[in-house]
């Protein structure tokens, strides 16, 4: 039976393939199902209970499989999200074009939700290719733009904890 | 909603600057003359329109259509009234719980039981089913299985008795994937609910964009084993059954009922979902009617270790109420005996726990009441006797008081007559005397006869005077010493003196002893009695007797007759030659008294 007083949230995790999803997943909470669901049907849930002022949130996370050049990211996954984590890898500057594409289809299946931009792999910042400017557009309606790092685990729950407080606004 | 306009009233022609005073006010007296009515109708209105505010009778009068016709365009009234409802109700039940608690009682006395009458039925139902599925062959069949297998024998038993079980039951909003409601059967656990139902909804919509049906489409089944997942589609909810087992087609109809029962009463909460459940609570009752199971049906009959348990119970019962019968037969048996019981009177017996108390009266003579307990096998821990001490004046007792009080010697024959004593046979001088004494005193007894009765002592006493009255003592002519020859007899006349003296004191009498002298004729008469005198001293003087109690020793000189003076108390007179000899003479008085 449901408890009461929490209120649910369905939150997409939006990004390239192996941009690190799953892994900012992970970092954030104890998985239940296996990741050959990403495989089989494309995505992968899990959920995590987030406390925002006085508000007990339960976000319950699709991380959506990573779109290429082989599977594209189904529409129907995105609807009803209260909003989502759009992530790059700062190392390849490929992922930004995906990650814009994928802003456009969350926006026209979503509508104007909050999100957060999230810049990955900040722990291999030697090799870090983006820059500011070229994901300008994307980080002008985020919520939050920050760089994280699944492997260090910064700003992963940052990341979510702002996104959870934005969600509560709507 | 607007607010109301206020109505124009109709454009006077402004007074020129041209027009005089007298004009304006001929002209005013014209329109008062012309639209007085109308113009005075005019003010009133719009006095009450300038001050218009809503009356709480206004309100009243239209209130209860305005309810019923807003009820009938959709549930947002009644959605909003759900919270004050709550609110006014739970401060209701804190300011006046007795009220509350009045007003459902009748409902809620009927729901116990009811729920109480359902609980003893499955109660049954499962004592049943357990001893079916324990005893039987096949339960034993199954008991091997689990522990082949090791499951536990009650999983068993489900997976073999089962048709089907909905072990739970999802309300998943359709948008979002997110769970609204969920519930599970008895015994189930469930786990990561909201994650399931998020996965159930994309694995709907895998299935849905992958084979390209419409959005309003979508799966309506999922098995894997045993297991089977029914999902009825709604337009703004998912309603997801779990079933172990073959489901009927009818459970489906009962899922789509509730699902549309659901979106009839939360079709607006569906729509204006933004992630808190918490208003869906309210369907756990309907989604928990969907909890159904269905089990094979028991074989008819009992089986036949039921059948043999009943028989040893039934056993065991009888041999419990023939026992209990001999226990009552029994203790009636020793009320009644005790009821019986000569020298006592039961008044009452009552129960006092694990005791019974008798009342009543004994008398000391009789028997003791545990006793007669212990002659039937019962302890003094279980019956109690408070019984008051009386005499009992029946005859049993009144021989029975007399014989402990008398307690007369073997020698003695005792018969009764009715309430009177007959003693017969030979006692004691003291022992009649006691007796004389302490019979009358007896209760119950009328009289004592004591005819045939011979006092030993008695007859003891007359033996010895007989005995003292034979002997004589022998004198030679003339002479008042005694020969040696006579000594024996001084000493034998001693010693029966002596006894007579003992036996005297014992009958409490004194008699009297004569030592009478007598002389022979020859003589004269101036010699003789002086000379019989003188031999009565003699032998009073030879008696050995030493001190004596009872007896009185008096001597007497006879002379030659006793018929010319009579010497002797008892005016006997014996010549006797030159002798002396005894007279006892006992008061004839003294004598009847102690005979009696």
């Amino acid at each position: 039976m449901k408890e009461q007083g929490v209120v649910q949230k369905k939150v997409c995790m939006l990004g390239g393939f192996a941009v690190g999803k799953t892994s900012l997943v992970k970092r954030f909470v104890t998985g239940q199902f296996s990741e050959k669901y990403h495989t089989t049907i494309g995505v992968k849930i899990d959920q995590k209970s987030q406390r925002v002022d006085d508000t007990e949130m339960l976000l319950v996370l699709w991380d959506v499989y990573g779109e290429d050049d082989f599977q594209k990211v189904r529409a129907s996954y995105l609807q009803g999200s209260a909003g989502y984590l759009l992530v790059i890898d700062g190392t390849r500057k490929e992922t930004v074009e995906v990650a814009r594409q994928l802003h456009t289809l969350a926006v026209q299946t979503m509508g104007p939700v909050p999100y957060v931009l999230v810049i990955n792999k900040y722990d291999l910042k030697e090799s870090w290719q983006v820059e500011p400017i070229i994901y300008e557009d994307l980080a002008r309606n985020a919520c939050l733009v920050l760089q994280s790092s699944a492997k260090t685990g910064e700003g992963v729950e940052v990341a979510f904890a702002e996104l959870a407080k934005q969600m509560l606004k709507v | 909603m607007a607010p109301p306009s206020r109505p124009s009233l109709p454009s006077l022609p402004k007074s020129s600057p041209e027009v005089s005073p007298e004009d304006s006010q001929g002209f005013s007296y014209l329109r008062r003359l012309l639209l007085a009515p109308e113009q005075t109708e005019l003010e009133r209105l719009r006095g009450r329109l300038e001050q218009f505010t809503l009356q709480p009778q206004d309100v009243g009068r239209v209130l209860p259509d305005a309810i019923r016709l807003r009820a009938k365009q959709d549930s947002r009234l009644l959605a909003s009234m759900i919270p004050i409802t709550q609110e006014a109700l739970s401060l209701s039940i804190k300011q006046s719980p007795q009220l509350i608690s009045d007003s459902i009682a009748p409902i809620l006395g009927s729901a116990i039981r009811k729920a109480i009458a359902h609980a003893i039925r499955e109660m049954v139902q499962s004592l049943h089913q357990a001893l079916e599925d324990s005893m039987s062959w096949r339960g034993l069949l199954w008991r091997w299985e689990a522990i082949r297998t090791g499951k536990s024998f009650a999983e068993v038993v489900l997976l073999h008795t089962l048709r089907f079980r909905v072990e739970q039951v999802f309300l998943i909003h359709k948008k979002t994937g997110l769970l609204l409601n969920h519930v599970v059967a008895e015994g189930v656990s469930g786990q990561g609910e909201e994650v399931i139902s998020g996965m159930l909804t994309a694995i709907q919509d895998f299935v849905r964009d992958s084979f390209g049906q419409p959005q309003d489409q979508g799966l309506e089944s999922l098995r894997i084993g045993d297991l089977t997942v029914w999902i009825e589609q709604g337009s703004g909810a998912i309603l997801a059954g779990v079933i172990r087992g073959a489901p009927p087609m009818e459970l489906r109809e009962v899922f789509q009922e509730t699902l549309e029962t659901i979106h009839a009463q939360f079709s607006e909460l569906l729509q204006a979902f933004k992630g808190d459940a918490t208003a869906f609570q309210e369907t756990r009752l309907p989604l928990e009617d969907c909890l159904q199971a269905q089990f094979e049906k028991t074989p008819q009959g009992l089986p036949l270790v039921f059948w043999i348990l009943l028989g040893l119970l039934l056993l065991g019962v009888g041999i419990w109420a023939v026992q209990a019968r001999l226990d009552h037969q029994r203790w009636v048996q020793l009320v009644e005996r005790v009821g019986q019981e000569p020298g006592m009177v039961v008044t009452s017996v009552q129960e006092q726990g694990s005791k019974t108390i008798f009342y009543g009266l004994r008398d000391p003579l009789a028997i003791n009441p545990e006793q007669i307990l212990l002659d039937f096998g019962y302890s003094s821990d279980q019956a109690v006797f408070r019984l008051t001490p009386f005499m009992d004046l029946t005859p049993e007792f009144i021989h029975r008081r007399a014989m402990i009080q008398l307690r007369p010697p073997s020698s003695v024959v005792v018969s009764w007559e009715g309430t009177a004593l007959i003693l017969a046979g030979e006692a004691s001088h003291a022992w009649i005397q006691q007796t004389q004494l302490v019979g009358p005193l007896i209760p119950g007894v009328t009289l004592i006869q004591m005819g045939q009765l011979v006092d030993t002592d008695l007859n003891q006493f007359e033996t010895l005077k007989a005995k003292l009255e034979g002997e004589a003592i022998r004198f030679r002519p003339g002479k008042s010493s005694l020969s040696q020859d006579q000594r024996s007899s001084i000493l034998r006349i001693s010693e029966t003196l002596q006894e007579i003296d003992r036996t005297a004191t014992i009958l409490n009498i004194t008699p009297h002893i004569y030592i009478q002298g007598f002389t022979s004729p020859e003589g004269g008469k101036e010699i003789n009695r002086p000379l019989s005198l003188l031999r009565s001293k003699t032998v009073l003087n030879e008696l050995a007797i030493g001190s004596v109690r009872a007896i009185n020793l008096q001597t007497i000189g006879m002379g030659p007759t006793a018929v010319d003076e009579p010497l002797s108390p008892t005016g006997i007179g014996v010549s006797q030659g030159r002798q002396v000899g005894f007279q006892v003479v006992v008061a004839p008085d003294r004598a009847s008294e102690s005979r009696q």
